[in-house]
């Protein structure tokens, strides 16, 4: 069986920014394709919750890139590395499941705009979104690395990236958990 | 603050709800159906110092949670979560040990509405 690492916010969009939930609480169209192949779930924490709130601004990579949330982050990845390393050693397959987009939770899509910052007021629209990693995804790497432990394969939900697409969002997740590129 | 469709409502579940074995109560597709979150609680298999690094972040969370007037229960047991909790300074929330599906539904279904709930209606009104 294999086991999937999932955001937090897959099974709890209560941990989401504020106006970013967009459902009650479990986001079930990664969920359904996690129970239908048999995939063991593993929920990460929300690295921005505990640390900037409920009540926390919409934000970019470099408004969080501090080195005290990057503390944060680390502690917390310590916390999941513990548990990839238990699932490896038994050898058990891992695919990490973010969330695409998010300044610390994104696996290939991250968001950033150097400018950003002061009185919140920026139009809609405003091209944030680029290729790379959140900071926990960024330091979760770094921790598997220091212990020897390979990178899992990688997904992420894309409810927030402009032209989602749930069908596609469904045959990502389903070829990350294959291990077969789609 | 604006209000988008979260339910306020947050589930501390037990590893085995979580991942239901075959026949089992799963908590995952109740909290769909009923509109709940779910924070996972470590399995039971994990070794003590895991898991402590785990409920210390689970009870960081539902902290921010509980201070913010969202709803809180707990479904099933976890050895640690109550001392975890009281680290963070927050009371046991209600718990429901339950033995079917049908059973977590109406649990979650007929709680209270939450004081979160409350000040984001009249927030938007």
């Amino acid at each position: 069986m294999g086991v999937a690492f999932v955001a937090h916010c897959v099974l709890n969009q209560n941990s989401k920014v504020g106006d970013g939930a967009i459902c009650a609480g479990v986001y079930s169209p990664i969920v359904d394709v996690l129970r239908e192949k048999g995939w063991r779930i593993e929920q990460m924490p929300c690295p921005e919750l505990a640390f900037a709130g409920l009540n926390r601004f919409w934000a970019v990579r470099e408004q969080y890139d501090t080195a005290a949330f990057r503390r944060h982050c680390a502690r917390l990845a310590t916390a999941v590395a513990d548990v990839i390393a238990l699932r490896a050693e038994r050898g058990e397959d891992v695919v990490l499941i973010g969330v695409e987009g998010s300044p610390s939770m994104g696996v290939t899509i991250t968001s950033s705009d150097p400018r950003r910052g002061g009185r919140p007021e920026w139009p809609d629209g405003t091209p944030e979104h680029v290729s790379g990693e959140g900071i926990f995804v960024e330091e979760l790497r770094r921790e598997l690395t220091s212990r020897g432990i390979g990178f899992p394969r990688v997904v992420g939900q894309t409810s927030a990236i402009p032209g989602h697409d749930e069908a596609a969002q469904r045959a990502a997740v389903e070829s990350a958990l294959s291990g077969i590129d789609g | 603050m604006k209000r988008d469709d979260r339910s306020f409502r947050v589930a501390l579940v037990a590893d085995k709800y979580v991942n239901p074995p075959p026949g089992g109560v799963d908590a995952v597709a109740a909290a769909a159906q009923a509109g709940w979150g779910v924070i996972q609680l470590p399995a039971d298999e994990y070794p003590a110092a895991v898991a402590r690094r785990l409920l210390f972040e689970v009870a960081e969370q539902a902290e921010e949670f509980a201070r913010h007037g969202y709803d809180l229960v707990i479904v099933g047991r976890r050895g640690g979560l109550a001392r975890a909790l009281a680290r963070a300074g927050i009371a046991l929330p209600d718990r429901i040990i339950p033995e079917s599906s049908v059973a977590l539904v109406e649990f979650l279904s007929g709680r209270p509405s939450p004081e979160a709930l409350r000040m984001a209606g009249s927030a938007d009104g």
